[in-house]
């Protein structure tokens, strides 16, 4: 309650509000119960105490076991994502997004916590980063696998961390996932958009980096035993995309995305009744509930193959069935022989 | 002219009564400012007798802006007067005895409705023959149908179709949804939204008035805000209550808590966003809304906290009008008797 009488108060006050509008600081209300000061200053001090206390932990444990327990590097991705989003919320209104809703600030902001998992997690391994032009349109075109798109993320982390000239990638999402709640904010948010031909073309002239995973659905439901083997690549329609927008195929292929959920089986009724593509069953989920969300840490390759210049057709070609249909192959093995070149590679699922 | 008694059909009549000859203008209410220059009288295109005010007035322009879209009214009254309406202006068109040689009609973005498996950007091509989704968007559909018809058995004359995109003034049902206090939106999600400025509404369509631009375009500002962001420029809050799914149970609840009603279509826009391409509109007009989607916003929350201080105008100025004008119409009847050349474009 204010001490001053509400009368004497009233009259000045409109007066006031007729004369000027001038800017006055305002002070914030007092609230109904007051920490003493000590306790609002170790409020204050929080972070930094707890921070400091980490430090010391760490060196402690390093003196002691000799090993690195707790790296610093790490945690400080997640301390930066928590003042990232701090900053995120005091810049109120005064940001904008574009046309496709995307908005590479808050995009960025994910940045800290996905390189944590591109580096410790999965131990990300990527090759052919120069492939990737670092200005002008390109069209990535990457196998999908892993019951969660997972595989999109870390190609977009491997923009960031890898390559010279960080760009954003733009992927292409299946439009059943536009109309989930969460999922469609988010994807749209951070600069996904509907795997539609109209908004592919747009993207590519407007000079984006377009990821698609001409799967779909079909590669990120398919059963733990069918892993590694391509699913059909759509009717290639990427490929007339890509030719009437002028932008050259950048082959990708993924390994390890098949691992990190191993589905074991898909009910299918409960998928239908629910309107999902697949409802998969994995050693871990439905079992352990959300913690059966958690993806194995399985070892990750990423290879970026040598562009594929379909830019040099004239635009009509597009509509030739016979050249796109070849082209879709071409670009079809080369991620199949990527994909099996990179499991030669590895020693083991985790290694 | 048709719906002049709407604030944009108002708006309309104002700019072009000053640069044609002849202005007749009808609506079922009375029109909100009075204007010297304008002839009106209550005529509902609901019935038939439009189609021979028209051929009797030798009417060479008309432009049909009776179209509601965005009105708590029940589908089947708006379809009385968007489709039935529409068809017995076009009837009064057509004929040999008709003179007319432009229409333009006033369309909206809702007839593309919205859904997640369309497009991020809705080009003019991209309504299809279906009949389904809300009422408004089915009334459109079948209203442009007709123009189409029209436009395709009448060469010789221009019809442009404008389909505006959403606007935000007082009336607007969007406007007033965006400028709740706390507003309740559908969980998990923020679309992205595209508005126009009422100026560029009014623009747009006395440009095709005065212009020959036969063809559909869209007509909306650039850029787009989210909807929580458009939520936040007005200084609201929102709170993602709304179930997604079943939109009709939303729109009753928005109902019951706020008293407004959210038509279906606009219910579609705020869960999954509706966003045109105006490339064709910049092209054919060279001309693009001054207004961009932000700036729409930005103005709208300003005229929000700003205090109103000019009244609207008293009942006695359009009786005063209505008498200037039929002075003045005296006056030209002794210096023209009997004439009937007064229906000419500039």
């Amino acid at each position: 309650m204010t001490a001053e009488p509400a009368g004497v108060m009233t009259e000045p006050k409109k007066q006031l509000k007729k004369r000027s509008r001038k800017a006055e600081i305002v002070k914030p209300a007092p609230q109904g119960l007051r920490m003493p000061k000590a306790v609002r200053r170790l409020q204050r001090n929080a972070p930094a105490y707890a921070m400091q206390g980490l430090v010391e932990l760490s060196t402690r444990l390093r003196e002691a076991t000799g090993h690195e327990i707790i790296d610093l590097n790490r945690v400080m991705g997640f301390v930066q994502f928590a003042y990232q989003q701090r900053e995120l919320a005091q810049r109120g209104t005064a940001y904008s997004v574009d046309d496709f809703g995307f908005d590479p600030q808050w995009t960025e902001s994910f940045l800290s916590v996905f390189k944590v998992l591109y580096r410790d997690y999965w131990r990300v391994e990527t090759t052919g980063i120069e492939n990737v032009p670092a200005a002008g349109r390109a069209l990535l075109v990457a196998n999908h696998a892993g019951v969660l798109p997972w595989d999109g993320t870390m190609i977009k982390t491997a923009m960031f961390v890898e390559h010279p000239h960080p760009r954003h990638v733009r992927a292409l999402v299946a439009s059943l996932f536009m109309g989930m709640p969460i999922l469609s904010w988010f994807l749209r948010r951070t600069g996904q958009t509907v795997g539609h031909p109209d908004d592919t073309r747009r993207l590519l002239e407007r000079d984006e980096l377009v990821l698609v995973f001409p799967e779909g659905v079909k590669g990120t439901g398919k059963p733990f035993k069918d892993r590694y083997r391509l699913r059909r690549f759509g009717r290639g329609g990427f490929v007339s995309t890509a030719i009437r927008a002028g932008a050259p195929i950048i082959p990708v292929s993924v390994v390890g995305s098949e691992e990190i959920y191993p589905m074991i089986a898909d009910l299918a009724p409960v998928a239908r009744a629910l309107g999902m593509p697949y409802v998969p069953v994995t050693p871990f989920w439905p079992w352990l509930g959300p913690l059966g969300l958690l993806p194995l840490p399985s070892k990750w390759r990423i290879q970026f193959h040598e562009p594929i210049h379909v830019e040099t057709y004239p635009p009509d070609a597009a509509d030739d069935r016979n050249l796109v249909m070849a082209l879709a192959d071409e670009v079809r093995e080369t991620i199949q022989k990527g994909v099996y070149e990179n499991l030669k590679r590895r020693r083991s699922i985790f290694n | 002219m048709t719906g002049v008694s709407n604030p944009l059909g108002a708006e309309v009549a104002r700019q072009l009564a000053p640069q044609v000859r002849f202005l007749f203008g009808c609506d079922v209410a009375d029109p909100v400012s009075a204007l010297e220059e304008m002839d009106f009288v209550h005529a509902d295109t609901r019935h038939a007798a439009i189609a021979k005010l028209i051929r009797q007035l030798r009417i060479d322009t008309v432009v049909h802006m009776a179209l509601t879209v965005d009105s708590a009214q029940d589908g089947r009254a708006s379809h009385e007067t968007n489709v039935i309406g529409t068809m017995n202006l076009l009837t009064g068109c057509t004929g040999p005895a008709s003179r007319v040689e432009r229409v333009v009609v006033k369309s909206s973005q809702a007839i593309y409705d919205a859904s997640p498996t369309d497009p991020s950007f809705f080009s003019e091509d991209m309504v299809g023959p279906e009949r389904e989704g809300p009422s408004a968007t089915r009334d459109l559909r079948e209203v442009e149908q007709f123009v189409g018809e029209f436009a395709l058995r009448n060469p010789h004359c221009d019809v442009t179709t404008l389909r505006l995109g959403y606007r935000v003034t007082e009336e607007t049902t969007l406007a007033k949804y965006l400028s709740l206090p706390i507003v309740p939106t559908f969980a998990g999600f923020d679309p992205r939204l595209q508005l126009l400025h009422e100026e560029d509404a009014a623009e747009a369509i006395v440009r095709s008035v005065l212009g020959e631009h036969p063809g559909v375009f869209n007509v909306a500002g650039s850029g787009v805000v989210l909807v929580s962001q458009a939520i936040a420029i007005m200084g609201g809050r929102p709170a993602p209550v709304l179930f997604p799914y079943g939109r009709w149970m939303a729109r009753v609840g928005l109902r019951a808590l706020t008293g407004i009603f959210l038509p279906g279509h606009l219910a579609d826009v705020l869960a999954f966003g509706s966003v045109a391409d105006c490339a064709r509109l910049a092209a054919e007009f060279g001309w693009s809304p001054a207004y961009s989607t932000r700036a729409v916003m930005d103005g709208f929350a300003r005229g929000k906290a700003a205090e109103v201080i000019e009244a609207p105008s008293p009942p006695q100025e359009y009786e005063l009008q209505v008498f200037l004008q039929r002075r003045r119409r005296q006056e030209l009847r002794g210096h023209q008797p009997g004439s009937t050349s007064l229906v000419t474009r500039r």
